[in-house]
């Protein structure tokens, strides 16, 4: 019985903490420029994550030993450094995005000054952190990210053609006008797949393996909760294309904004879909940021042989505490110079996938060793689509930044 | 009978725990003693940024030192007890003078309630 709690809890958390501000926006804006075309990419990337985190999972489970520990074992000191240093960078830069995500969308709601808005979410964040335990951290904000079903809701309402969206799931690419669309068009594919497939979400899977004790008969379990889970996170993405291809597209109107999401719902169901929209994201959005500070802390630390660990109080894991809690503060310091923070949620996803290919490189030698994972290596399935997805990030990293160029940024 | 330990791929770059468990850093690098031609020994761990910083090529190694301090600790090779993927020592951190970047921040972080 105990199990299938575990299990439920598991794949509504996992599905609840999908989404985060980039997947967001990007998803959204899909939807208003290129409608149902780029589904197909949430669907390859959704894959890509569950590849990626199941091997993550199954090796923290096996090795009782957290990933970033023998990232530095296995591929070195200087490798494993670049992959610490482009990853910690990153996820302060994904946290920063997140945080200015959350002001964004409580202006929405009460009207209060964003600066201040920033302040109160640092405030929060730092708290929640502090007081709650790692099981409760999830669940809080998996469960209550499971607001964010209203999207859903709202794309059913919308009535899209059924066939159409299909349609979407079947890689092509759509008739464009001109050749400054079809660079947009990749941008987004880009884009859309690194929002999915984002470093921090596999290093913070794994760490949390070890918080919650998992030992190698947990592997099934790693496996169920990692398919299911983010195949019906990933339905909450789709959902977010569909709302953008029916609410904005016809209005020709480009969302820029994460608050803009919220239209779809409160058009639809007034008041109630408005505050369930907005305080889904919220919890959408403060869950990634939590994320992302404590998967710097968890990498870090385990680089650096630091006590680790929300199961140990924190004077326990004094520098370990010390480093969440810097990265809080560092992106609440970015974002509150007033830099604009679309722009920042685009360089959090554009550098991403950037440094992807460093991140999942490591994971996928160490799943494959047998010296390692004995009886636990990858099978011939997770192998070849562990190389597979290496080839196509590192094909979407190499075209990510001149991309970002060329389209101004995503302005086309 | 003589024993071999592949030290590079055993030892180095793995995590250190205490008596206790408790992790109290890495082997950042490893002291041998002997010469060309001669039998080399392995004589100590050295753990600290001081240590894994000199491994790497000389601005970044300097960067680092910056950032994370020049703390090198010797731990003599008689203080091994076991080793698995993890090295474990006999004795307690404190007693060998590691983890003590964590004490110091643990006394600044100690008196928030519910630390």
């Amino acid at each position: 019985m105990k199990k299938w709690v575990e299990i439920f809890l598991g794949i509504l958390t996992a599905m609840g903490g999908f989404v985060e501000v980039g997947e967001l926006v990007f998803s959204v804006n899909a939807g208003a420029k290129f409608r149902f075309s780029l589904l197909w990419v949430s669907l390859v990337g959704t894959v890509g994550i569950i590849v990626y985190c199941e091997m993550a999972g199954r090796i923290a489970a096996v090795k009782e030993q957290p990933v970033f520990n023998l990232i530095r074992e296995r591929a070195g000191l200087d490798a494993g450094l670049l992959t610490l240093v482009a990853a910690t960078a990153v996820n302060l830069l994904t946290c920063t995005a997140e945080i200015g995500g959350i002001a964004i969308v409580w202006q929405l709601l009460s009207g209060w000054p964003y600066r201040w808005l920033i302040v109160v979410a640092f405030v929060f964040l730092l708290l929640t952190v502090w007081v709650l335990e790692f099981e409760w951290i999830e669940r809080v904000f998996g469960l209550f990210g499971l607001l964010m079903c209203v999207f859903l809701v709202a794309a059913v309402y919308l009535r899209p053609d059924w066939g159409q969206v299909a349609a979407g799931f079947v890689p092509r690419v759509p008739h464009l006008e001109s050749t400054s669309e079809y660079y947009l068009f990749a941008y987004f594919v880009v884009a859309l797949l690194s929002s999915i497939m984002l470093p921090y979400e596999t290093y913070f899977y794994a760490s949390g393996v070890i918080e919650d004790g998992w030992n190698p008969s947990d592997i099934n379990l790693n496996r169920i909760i990692c398919v299911v889970g983010m195949t019906l996170g990933s339905v909450l993405g789709v959902a977010l294309v569909i709302l953008g291809t029916q609410v904005f597209q016809p209005r020709h109107i480009e969302p820029e904004l994460p608050g803009a999401a919220a239209l779809g719902p409160a058009m639809l169901f007034g008041k109630v879909g408005l505050i369930a929209a907005i305080l889904g994201m919220f919890f959408a959005f403060a869950g990634a940021a939590i994320e992302t500070a404590l998967t710097n802390a968890y990498n870090l630390a385990q680089f650096l042989g630091w006590p680790w660990g929300k199961f140990r109080p924190a004077r326990d894991a004094a520098r370990f505490t010390l480093a969440w809690a810097a990265t809080f503060a560092l992106s609440a310091l970015v974002i509150i110079t007033g830099v604009d923070p679309v722009s920042v949620v685009e360089y959090s996803i554009v550098f991403s996938v950037v440094i992807l290919p460093f991140t999942y490189f490591p994971l996928l030698v160490i799943a494959a060793d047998k010296d390692v994972m004995g009886e636990h290596a990858n099978g011939w399935l997770a192998n070849a689509l562990g190389w597979f997805y290496l080839v196509v990030i590192t094909l979407a990293a190499l075209a990510a930044i001149p991309l970002l160029i060329i389209t101004h940024g995503g302005q086309g | 009978m003589r024993e071999f330990l592949d030290v590079v791929r055993s030892v180095l770059d793995h995590e250190v725990v205490d008596s206790n468990e408790m992790p109290c850093g890495m082997v950042d690098d490893i002291e041998v003693e002997g010469g060309a031609g001669g039998e080399l020994r392995v004589t100590a761990l050295l753990v600290g940024a001081g240590a894994w910083a000199d491994r790497l090529p000389r601005p970044f190694g300097a960067a680092a030192k910056l950032i994370f301090g020049r703390q090198r600790t010797r731990v003599p090779w008689g203080e091994v007890s076991v080793i698995t993927e993890r090295i474990k020592l006999r004795s307690r951190a404190s007693e060998l003078g590691l983890g003590g970047a964590d004490r110091k921040a643990s006394r600044l972080i100690g008196r928030l309630p519910g630390a």
